[in-house]
């Protein structure tokens, strides 16, 4: 069972040099057909430890809808609103409840050595997620324009200092934290997340241990 | 904002034990994450449409 | 059928017993609804904790807050930055060239870093000082000054911080004029006192606002040196150290009151607590280099022999797949 390509004529399937269909087989071949949004799942996929993967998800796009909001009203509207004041609290609420679940995810995960059947970058690709949230959620905390972040900075200028990446990374500079947090860092976290599940679709979700098929 | 809404005076309440320290607030996290880990894995999970019958042969 | 994809299932390609996971019997299974629910659940989950518990908004320390709380401190911290005796002033890179930094083992890394956000600190006083007119003492002390050596600046500075002192503290005598610049004895100090003492009126009428800005024009936005200067006194950290937030207090993990912090700093957080980390100059870098370690080494878990077996080991995933094992045990 071959993909239908539409209507391309029979020389442009192997024109190597054509970039699009180049492109279009690449992305076709990121998961097995049907699999980017399937309406079925392994028979063992059946436990409750299943939905934190979704659950960190979903929490995620509330960290962003709830930052997007911020952003409208600037990062100093917090401070003078009673409704930027709450909006701050969903914000921060929801980035509890990423790292919550996330790391529930992750217990699990571990517990299951899900990184069997070829599934290592998958695993490799969630640790990595796991770091640069945590680094989100700092910049988070020294764009709060209060007493936080003159504090936060101050210590966390020693450690970065140290090993010297604090000369290139100043958190003592509000301007450029911002713009990492609102900006460089989501989108770094968007991208990792998406291969992340790109990955997880590819390969299904990891069979039980010792699982055997017979016949 | 409700009443029990936080607005920081000082310290809040720490629990001490060696060299460990840690707010209530945080605490109360990590044991709740805990908590929804063991129920997660024991907690049975509804096998919702389906029996055997939903069963099919491979996912293709 | 397997369709040919070889990007994604290479055929006879496997290198451990693990079953594709497309081969087997399926079920049922709504991704779409499960987001969805996920969803509804977080957003009801989150709103429901902001409204309840709300966020801490500790207003920031402004630079007139620090001076009418604090005065003193104001005044000592200035004569620091005169005397080159601060934190900021013997730093290192990427402020100064004062120290050659924290090293990881045989590794000079702050140095490597290079001074790339060079902050004068005595600057830090009278760069805002120069700016203030119409005072005639003002800027006679600020002629004394910069007509005087290096070397006589800092014995004016470095005498004037001895004869103010520090108050006693735990069992600890008092030295010098226990810290109030008020009580100090007669001495030859220079333009110290009264350039410390300007600084210090200017900081209390709010004039320190927005006056030590890195950015270089009429927009902040860099507060780097403004930061710079309250973190060489010690009433930042006095407040601090009051609400469990400083280093030696799992402060990492912590926020002001009863807020939930950053649980998951703890580990990065618990080495500051112990010896050798507790007690060390290199104390950062050791405590970074040794997470950046122990972060890689959960990156390549599946590469690890033994620490990927714990799995195994400690069978937590019986619980997870209980259904399926008891199925095929039954067939």
């Amino acid at each position: 069972m071959t993909t239908r390509s539409g209507e391309s004529s029979p020389d442009t399937k192997t024109d190597s040099s054509n970039w699009t269909i180049w492109l279009r087989t690449r992305i076709e071949g990121l998961v097995p057909p049907g699999q980017a949004l399937p309406d079925r799942q392994p028979v063992y996929v059946a436990s409750w430890i299943y939905v934190f993967g979704v659950m960190t998800l979903a929490a995620l796009v509330l960290v962003i809808v709830s930052g997007c909001v911020l952003a409208v009203g600037g990062s100093a509207w917090w401070h003078v609103s009673s409704l930027g004041h709450f909006v701050n609290s969903v914000h921060l609420w929801s980035v509890q409840l990423l790292f919550g679940f996330m790391v529930i995810h992750l217990w699990g995960k571990f517990w299951m050595a899900a990184w069997r059947g070829e599934r290592a970058l998958t695993w490799i690709s969630g640790v990595v997620l796991f770091v640069v949230s945590i680094g989100t959620s700092f910049t988070g905390f020294l764009s709060q324009s209060n007493f936080d972040s003159q504090w936060i900075g101050g210590q966390a200028k020693d450690g970065l200092n140290s090993v010297g990446i604090g000369a290139w990374f100043n958190v003592l500079n509000p301007g450029q934290m911002l713009m990492w947090h609102v900006v460089l860092l989501p989108l770094a976290v968007v991208a990792i997340t998406l291969i992340h599940v790109i990955l997880v679709r590819r390969h299904g979700v990891v069979p039980p241990l010792d699982a055997n098929l017979e016949g | 904002m409700s009443v029990l809404s936080i607005v920081a005076e000082g310290a809040g309440r720490y629990i001490s034990w060696g060299v460990i320290q840690i707010s209530v607030a945080n605490l109360t996290i990590i044991v709740v994450m805990v908590l929804v880990f063991i129920l997660a894995l024991v907690l049975p999970f509804p096998s919702s449409h389906g029996d055997k019958s939903d069963e099919e042969g491979r996912a293709r | 059928m397997t369709t040919d994809l070889p990007s994604a299932h290479p055929a006879g390609k496997r290198v451990d017993s693990t079953p594709d996971s497309h081969d087997f019997p399926t079920r049922s299974y709504d991704l779409v609804k499960e987001f969805v629910i996920a969803l509804v659940v977080v957003l009801v989950l989150s709103v429901g904790l902001a409204a309840i518990f709300s966020s801490p908004d500790e207003p920031a320390i402004t630079m007139s807050g620090w001076a009418k709380a604090d005065p003193s401190d104001v005044i000592s911290t200035a004569v620091g930055e005169l005397a080159g005796t601060t934190t900021s002033a013997t730093y290192g890179p990427p402020y100064n060239s004062a120290s050659d930094g924290q090293k990881l083992g045989p590794l000079s890394l702050q140095k490597w870093g290079g001074v790339r956000l060079p902050v004068d600190s005595a600057g830090l006083v009278l760069d805002p000082l120069s700016n203030v007119s119409k005072d005639p003492v003002l800027s006679a002390a600020i002629s004394e000054w910069k007509a005087a050596t290096p070397e006589q600046r800092t014995k004016w500075a470095t005498e004037y911080a001895d004869a103010i002192g520090s108050p006693a503290v735990d069992g600890e005598a008092a030295t010098g004029a226990g810290g109030d610049p008020a009580k100090v004895a007669a001495g030859d100090y220079g333009p110290v006192p009264a350039l410390s003492a300007a600084f210090l009126g200017l900081a209390q009428t709010g004039g320190l606002e927005g006056a030590l800005t890195s950015s270089g024009n009429f927009y902040g936005g860099d507060s780097t040196r403004s930061l710079l200067l309250l973190s060489d006194g010690a009433y930042l950290e006095d407040q601090a150290r009051a609400m469990n937030l400083a280093g030696d207090q799992w402060g990492m993990m912590n926020e002001a009151g009863n807020a939930p912090g950053q649980p998951w700093m703890w580990l990065y957080t618990f080495w500051y607590q112990v010896p050798p980390f507790s007690t060390s100059d290199n104390a950062d870098a050791l405590v970074w280099g040794l997470m950046m370690l122990l972060t890689l080494a959960l990156v390549l878990v599946p590469f690890i022999p033994g620490l990927r077996s714990i799995p195994r080991w400690i069978p937590v995933h019986r619980l997870v797949w209980r259904d399926y094992y008891r199925s095929v045990k039954h067939s």
